[in-house]
């Protein structure tokens, strides 16, 4: 009788304890992970690369990044062909295709997604500029189309969020953002901006149809409605994200050509075939890294970055591990568009005339060791604020202070008057609170206390660290800049004198020679001239060194073999619409 | 008993008031600017100027914590500063993920360590006493975090018995919940079994067990009916203050095993400096806390006329 009693709930408990495996491997189904919790589906709001990777399966511009050319370059995606530029650089004629349609969704009538037209662009663009919608995005459009500053600022007297959705403001024509007809659009920039073709596929600048804006209102952010290779089926917050095939999507193919060693590595199988290879793509969000790395060895992730404390478990001197490359896991690299590095305040009485102090704690910052032992070892140590791939960055040049050498950084001092840092008052290092933070920061204390500069180790919250950086109330910061659009000159502003605090030129760096060569090389398209130019400008960087350069960083990610087609790209994360599962 | 109560409920207000102005004033004063965190990294003094004034942080700070006041009193925290969705709708979405790990959890670690306290009592000072006493300071030794770390590697990614992460709801969660209240338990065991066998002992010490065992009862049987329910006070006192822990969840169970839960949430949080959300889950746990203070008073009071009487 006892054990009639007793075993029904045991044995519930084993069979729910050996219950199907919910991730089981399937073919055409991509399991990918998410080191942090999406934030939204508004692309007005897209400024984390997670909301980034998510909304690029549902969103589209008029331009996407191809998949397989070197250097990065835009292709049509909702245009049909690539802006008609006129001779002045500042009139772009673009046509879009009138063969795209809206995913079904129930805010169009009847639930059926109509043609995207030349007007759902204007919208997006007035949606996103509309200062209600408290966009991150502003600042790619700032200042850059005519007319459209004055949008903004009307927009600040119309009553506030939720009502007023698709106010009348929004009819009203802006000079430089016009629809001629419902398949082309004409802007005119107030100058010429040579990488405006890379803001426009930014996901900041992806259409949206105005019905799905007015029919879910403030929760649009959890309702995206695009034209891209995906729908969203599922999204449980902290849990994951479950894309289907989009039956609506016709428009993508696989690229038909690529880089010396694409085809040989088998990128180039699928050329021309219709796109998503994919039924099904579900995304699992891993706020630590052991269960991400775990289920990933399990198989139940089809792709992971490698945890910086796993690293050794995954990576070795000779490359992957055998046993990983016998379970059919393979590393795929990446150079990040990235620099790294500490920023001198150059309106700060010690570094203000000081050069040669700054060019001493250069040379005395062993950044090799940083990368050994921050970065695993993956990195290039940086020479210039342009990283490797970019027009403009060269391997061969060096700064005369990019290199770890503490006996001729101690004579510069005493050629500085400061012999072994006597006459220096303590220096302070701010950086986020963080243990790796912190373990960078005591890092380059030690390498400073080593030629006599005494500096101390100051930690705050993210939102002090920037709210410090704005109002330039630092002496030195440990900072970071990842490429918004692939075109040195997303780096070089960093240095332009009129960007100082609040602009993103943290180090009030100002030299009147690098700003005028800014000017000149900013509105120039890629030629033997603007390389002149960017040469001059990071020779002049390397001799001010308003910033102890870093490096730019290598990511390493694993991949099991069932998933064709990956490789990694810097500014396209995980486009799952290539990705083919067997 | 209702005045006693009443009286309680309406001490609680100006604490409450009270922990809102805290709250308000360490937010206000100690967060940061939160706009510079809201504009990233191309915000210009145009937009940083014209979101201070979107969010009301250019009023003065009386008018800010009025405005604060209202809101809660209207049950509204506003929405959250990094996803946008209302707070009270996140509040809601997390409570069933973590209550889903938390209740079950309670109930069973609250089972057995009074279980294991009471044969400890029973055995006392023999081998078995000792090993239970040995088991429970060493599991107050070991961090929750060792225990995570070390059974999620072994028992669901080595053994493959549980899932390794995850999170379903209705019955189909249960084994990935299996791994996770099975940790919280066994994390929490030491500390009760040791704190709910000192409440037995000296219970036992009373002379209406002397008087019990005098009458030929067994031990056992003096436990169960005699000792047990007079030994109920403290302990369900000392349960009662656990249950607003229940609603925050635990942080880092739903971090490693991907429960979408309140504990995760208040972590994203905090990692972002999401103030509303922290405030929030700061104010509902305060409440719940005094909430909580309250029903172990009046418990209290039930159980000893004495208290209601002072």
């Amino acid at each position: 009788m006892k054990s009639r009693i007793i075993s029904p709930p045991l044995a519930l408990s084993v069979a729910l304890l050996c219950a199907c495996n919910p991730y089981q491997h399937q073919k055409n189904v991509y399991r990918g992970a998410l080191s942090s919790n999406l934030k939204t589906f508004d692309p007005a709001q897209a400024s984390d690369s997670y909301s980034n990777q998510c909304q690029f399966q549902i969103y589209e511009c008029l331009y996407e990044y191809k998949y397989l050319a070197r250097p990065y370059d835009v292709q049509p995606c909702l245009a049909s062909s690539l802006p008609e530029v006129d001779d002045s650089g500042r009139d772009y004629t673009i046509h879009l295709r009138s063969d795209v349609e809206f995913q079904d969704d129930k805010c169009f009538p009847g639930g059926k997604g109509r043609r995207v037209t030349a007007q759902d662009f204007i919208y997006s663009i007035k949606r996103m500029t509309d200062v209600r919608t408290q966009t991150f995005g502003w600042w790619i459009f700032d200042g850059k189309v005519k007319g459209l500053n004055a949008f903004r600022d009307a927009s600040e007297q119309l009553p506030p969020l939720p009502d007023s959705i698709h106010p009348a403001l929004y009819d009203q024509k802006i000079e430089g953002l016009r629809a001629l007809d419902d398949t082309t659009v004409r802007i005119e920039l107030t100058r010429p901006y040579p990488y405006f073709k890379y803001i426009l596929a930014m996901p900041y600048a992806a259409i949206i149809p105005h019905e799905a804006v007015d029919y879910y209102g403030e929760e649009f952010l959890n309702h995206p409605v695009g034209t891209g290779p995906f729908i969203l089926k599922e999204w449980r917050r902290g849990l994951r994200l479950v894309f289907e095939r989009n039956p609506n999507y016709h428009h993508g193919f696989y690229p038909t050509t690529g880089e010396p060693g694409d085809s040989a590595a088998g990128l180039l199988e699928d050329a021309g075939k219709p796109l998503p290879f994919l039924d099904r793509a579900e995304f699992y969000i891993y706020e630590e890294t052991q269960p991400m790395w775990l289920n990933f060895l399990r198989g139940n992730l089809d792709r992971s970055a490698i945890p910086k404390d796993n690293f050794s478990q995954a990576i070795t001197p000779e490359g992957l591990r055998p046993d990983l490359l016998q379970k059919g896991i393979h590393a795929h690299q990446m150079q990040e568009l990235d620099i790294s590095y500490i920023c001198f305040n150059m309106e700060d009485s010690v570094f203000t005339r000081d050069r040669k102090l700054r060019q001493a704690m250069q040379l005395a910052y062993d950044v090799e060791t940083v990368i050994d032992r921050f970065y695993n070892g993956l990195g290039i140590r940086a020479q210039s604020p342009v990283p490797p791939g970019l027009f403009g960055y060269d391997s061969a040049f060096r700064s005369p202070y990019g290199h770890f050498d503490p006996e001729a950084a101690r004579k510069l001092l005493t050629e500085d008057g400061h012999p072994g840092g006597a006459g220096l008052p303590e220096l302070s290092y701010l950086t986020v609170a963080g243990t790796d933070a912190r373990q960078r920061g005591e890092h380059f204390v030690q390498n400073m206390a080593a030629i006599g500069v005494r500096v101390k180790v100051e930690s705050c919250t993210w939102p002090e660290y920037l709210e410090r950086l704005r109002r330039k109330k630092f002496q030195l910061v440990g900072s970071s800049w990842s490429a918004d659009y692939p075109d040195p000159e997303n780096f070089l502003q960093l240095l332009y004198g009129p960007n100082a605090p609040p602009g993103e030129n943290n180090a009030s760096y100002r030299n009147p020679e690098y700003d005028s060569l800014y000017q000149r090389m900013a509105v120039m398209s890629d030629s033997p001239e603007r390389l002149t130019i960017i040469r001059r400008m990071k020779s002049i960087v390397a001799e001010d060194c308003p910033w102890i350069l870093i490096s730019h960083r290598t990511t390493e990610v694993l991949a099991y073999d069932r998933v064709h087609n990956v490789i990694s790209h810097p500014i396209l994360e995980a486009p799952l619409k290539y990705y083919r599962v067997d | 008993m209702l005045s006693f109560l009443s009286r309680r409920v309406l001490h609680a207000i100006p604490t409450l008031l009270g922990i809102t102005l805290l709250l308000f004033v360490l937010f206000h004063w100690v967060g940061g600017n939160p706009v510079y965190r809201l504009l990233g990294k191309n915000a210009n003094a145009v937009e940083i100027a014209r979101m201070t004034h979107q969010l009301g942080l250019d009023k003065p700070f009386w008018n800010q914590y009025w405005d604060y006041l209202r809101d809660l009193s209207h049950g509204s925290f506003g929405r959250s500063w990094e996803t946008k969705q209302r707070v009270s709708e996140m509040i809601l979405d997390g409570l069933g993920p973590s209550l889903s790990l938390a209740i079950p959890a309670f109930i069973l670690s609250a089972l057995i360590s009074l279980a294991m306290a009471l044969t400890a009592a029973l055995y006392r000072d023999r081998w078995l006493d000792r090993l239970l006493v040995v088991l429970s300071v060493c599991g107050m030794s070991l961090s929750v975090l060792t225990f995570i770390i070390a059974a999620q590697y072994l028992f669901a990614f080595r053994a493959g018995w549980f899932p390794i992460s995850g999170w379903e709801p209705g019955l189909t969660g249960v084994p990935f919940l299996a791994l996770p209240i099975l940790i919280w338990v066994a994390a929490s065991l030491g500390a009760s079994v040791r704190f709910y066998r000192a409440v037995f002992l000296e219970e036992m010490r009373r002379e209406y067990v002397v008087t019990a065992r005098a009458k030929g009862l067994s031990w056992p049987r003096v436990l169960v009916h005699h000792v047990l329910p007079n030994a109920m006070i403290p302990i369900l006192t000392q349960l009662v203050m656990e249950l607003p822990m229940l609603f925050t969840g635990s942080l880092l169970l739903e971090n490693f095993f991907g429960i979408p839960g309140l504990g995760n949430m208040s972590v994203n949080a905090i990692n972002a400096s999401d103030l509303p959300v922290i405030k929030a889950m700061t104010f509902i746990g305060s409440v719940l806390y005094i909430a909580a203070n309250i029903v172990g008073d009046a418990l209290y009071a039930w159980f000893d006329p004495r208290v209601r009487v002072s």
